[in-house]
């Protein structure tokens, strides 16, 4: 009983964090058809940047927060600027190929300038909140685990709420539902981009914050988030948001069940052969649109 | 070298209209004369280990070049068949009593099979989703690996001391040269072959226009499964040849590192080229062992000049150098006003003939 609540706790936590993370990749690949493989660092960035001001600076980690999404959504905007802006609509070559190998080298850019100047060493965080709640003798969790959930959460709904009501998020969603019918009704694409950039950078950031006291700041903690969002995007369907909430959740169920009942070490494997088994059951995901059939 | 005889007379099999590749029989000898003397006249032991390791990444960039340029499918699983050729022959030289010329077929053939069965899902996938399917792949062979304890393939520190091909003396090293010499030679070869037979085309024809080509009897199924076996059994023997050589099979040959680095190396030459990962390969382990003291460095050199290559010539150096040839031989030969579209993407039939005087 303890494990089974244990693993539910953990599922809520897990699964709004990936669900943070992912959202933003689903977003970007929603709107721009790019692959974002720069997600993963744009989490680690979010981190550090906290981390800088926090540990130099003395700043409270809540300023920390408020400076990581901003760096973070900054240096988004700015990969768009440098990396794919320029490769939008060029003749004779493959967009979605091209970005994709983009965002790869921003990533690898990024990461080792961070290594380079903060060293590959991993870096205390301080808590936001400290403390534990028990739920049960025997099954206890952090009020940090709780304020991550409570926080990603929040952060999703807002963006629900952006995507539906404002004149921005609803210009993001018609250029990623029809690209030509959004040009023709007078929507600037090209600045539905940099905000989407913007704010699945920013998302990914937040989510680096949260992250940063339980995986600690270094140049790659970035990289298992990355791997376990490719893994919610593909089981929900590129582009989609609302599969994207629901894979999150399922994939932080699996995770937490397999390390909880049987080892971490098999987490990963385990939610990659279920990968293999959903795209040959289903080529476009829980959610997905079927890409346009090439035969 | 096959030029003359299989190229039939009359303008309707024009090689270059074709797209085929055209031999340089001059150009590649010298550069052959070149890389087989090269032990000879290295300046010092490391260029020459950075030469053998780069011998080996060719194999390996061609073999991967025949899906991702050729094919276009978005295969970004290739270094799990190299992995699993280097384990493979590994633990063959290990368990078994079988000599290395036999090993690395064999490597070939486990690699190749896996590709194959990797191929069933992929086929029925498009574009990204395959990238995330093959990637997914080589992260759970890569993770599974980390993660065995059974002493089988000795977890994340790998194997080593199995011997290799058991060369000793002060020209060892020479002759594991060589030989990745002669594997990257008769894979360039092989390609090559491939691209100018019929399974070459259906392969060009099915990456730009599937519809077409699907209309005029290509089946999708036979070419991608083919494609992907032929290709695993050259990534899988690159990979028996890297544990024959440098005697150690560890996880570190897979992983999103060493992915950017061969990936860099293809986009940089240009991929769907015959020269291109040759050139690329090249280029950037030279560059890689100029850098080797400062690893950072070197993967943020990496990655801006992955990122330069992409923005300003998406196609890579070597197309991008050939068409400004191109320009130029026209520009020489015709006196005569011309516009943009007299060479957009194929030269027009007479300047066709002019550049394959």
């Amino acid at each position: 009983m303890n494990l089974v609540l244990q693993t539910l706790v953990s599922t809520l936590v897990q699964g709004s964090m990936l669900a943070l993370i992912t959202i933003g990749m689903n977003l970007v690949y929603g709107t721009l058809r790019v692959l974002n493989m720069a997600q993963g660092v744009m989490v680690m960035v979010g981190g550090v940047a906290a981390w800088t001001f926090v540990a130099n600076f003395g700043l409270s980690p809540w300023l920390g927060l408020v400076i990581g999404v901003i760096v973070s959504a900054l240096l988004g905007m700015l990969s768009y600027g440098v990396g794919i802006s320029r490769l939008i609509g060029r003749a004779g070559v493959d967009f979605e190929m091209t970005a994709f190998i983009s965002t790869f080298a921003i990533a690898s850019i990024v990461q080792n300038l961070v290594q380079l100047f903060y060293g590959p060493r991993q870096k205390d965080f301080p808590t936001l909140v400290p403390g534990r709640l028990e739920l049960t003798p025997g099954v206890s969790i952090t009020w940090h685990q709780v304020l991550t959930a409570a926080i990603a959460i929040a952060a999703l709904s807002a963006l629900g709420l952006f995507l539906a009501k404002s004149r921005y998020g609803l210009a993001i969603v018609a250029v990623a539902q029809n690209l030509d019918a959004a040009r023709l009704m007078g929507i600037p694409a090209r600045r539905a981009y940099v905000l989407t950039m913007g704010l699945a950078a920013g998302l990914a950031g937040l989510a680096g914050v949260l992250l940063a006291p339980v995986y600690f700041v270094s140049p790659n903690m970035g990289d298992l988030p990355m791997l376990q969002a490719l893994i919610v995007a593909i089981f929900a369907g590129l582009g989609s948001t609302k599969g994207t909430i629901i894979a999150a959740y399922i994939i932080g169920f699996v995770q937490a069940a397999v390390s909880i009942f049987w080892t971490s070490t098999y987490a990963m494997p385990v939610l990659y052969a279920l990968i293999v088994v959903v795209l040959i059951a289903r080529p476009f995901g829980i959610a997905g649109k079927p890409q346009e059939a090439r035969l | 070298m096959t030029s003359d005889h299989t190229q039939p007379t009359g303008s309707r099999w024009d090689a270059v209209r074709m797209g085929w590749p055209r031999p340089r029989p001059a150009l590649a000898g010298a550069a052959l004369l070149v890389a087989i003397v090269f032990p000879f006249i290295a300046p010092d032991r490391s260029w020459l280990s950075t030469a053998a390791l780069a011998m080996i990444t060719i194999t390996l960039a061609q073999s991967w070049n025949l899906v991702l340029g050729y094919g276009g499918v978005w295969n970004f699983g290739q270094l799990a068949f190299y992995a699993l050729g280097a384990y493979a022959a590994a633990v063959l030289a290990t368990y078994l009593p079988l000599p290395p010329w036999v090993a690395i077929p064999l490597a070939g053939l486990v690699s190749a099979a896996i590709a194959l069965l990797l191929s069933i899902p992929a086929l029925r996938l498009r574009g990204i989703y395959v990238s995330l399917l093959t990637f997914g792949f080589a992260e759970v062979v890569r993770l599974l690996i980390v993660a065995d304890q059974s002493g089988v393939t000795g977890g994340s520190y790998g194997m080593s001391g199995f011997g290799g091909f058991g060369f000793s003396g002060p020209h060892a090293l020479s002759a594991n040269y060589w030989i990745g010499l002669g594997m990257a030679v008769l894979t360039t070869l092989i390609l090559f072959a491939l691209i100018r037979s019929p399974l070459g085309n259906g392969m060009i024809a099915m990456r730009d226009n599937p519809a077409l080509a699907a209309a005029r009897g290509i089946g999708q199924r036979t070419y991608q499964m083919l494609v992907f076996a032929i290709s695993g059994f050259l990534a899988g023997a690159a990979g028996a040849v890297y544990a024959n050589v440098f005697e150690i099979a560890s996880p570190t040959l897979m992983g999103l590192g060493p992915m950017t680095l061969v990936v860099t190396m293809m986009v940089v030459g240009g991929l769907g080229t015959v020269t291109g990962p040759i050139i690329g390969t090249l280029l950037i382990s030279f560059v890689q062992m100029q850098l080797q003291d400062v690893p950072e460095v070197r993967f943020i050199a990496l990655g801006i000049v992955l990122l330069v290559v992409i923005l300003v010539m998406p196609r890579g150096l070597v197309p991008f150098i050939s068409g400004l040839w191109a320009r130029f031989r026209f520009w020489m030969d015709e006196d005569q006003d011309w516009t943009d579209e007299d060479y957009a993407d194929e030269p027009e039939p007479n300047a066709a003939r002019q550049l394959a005087r």
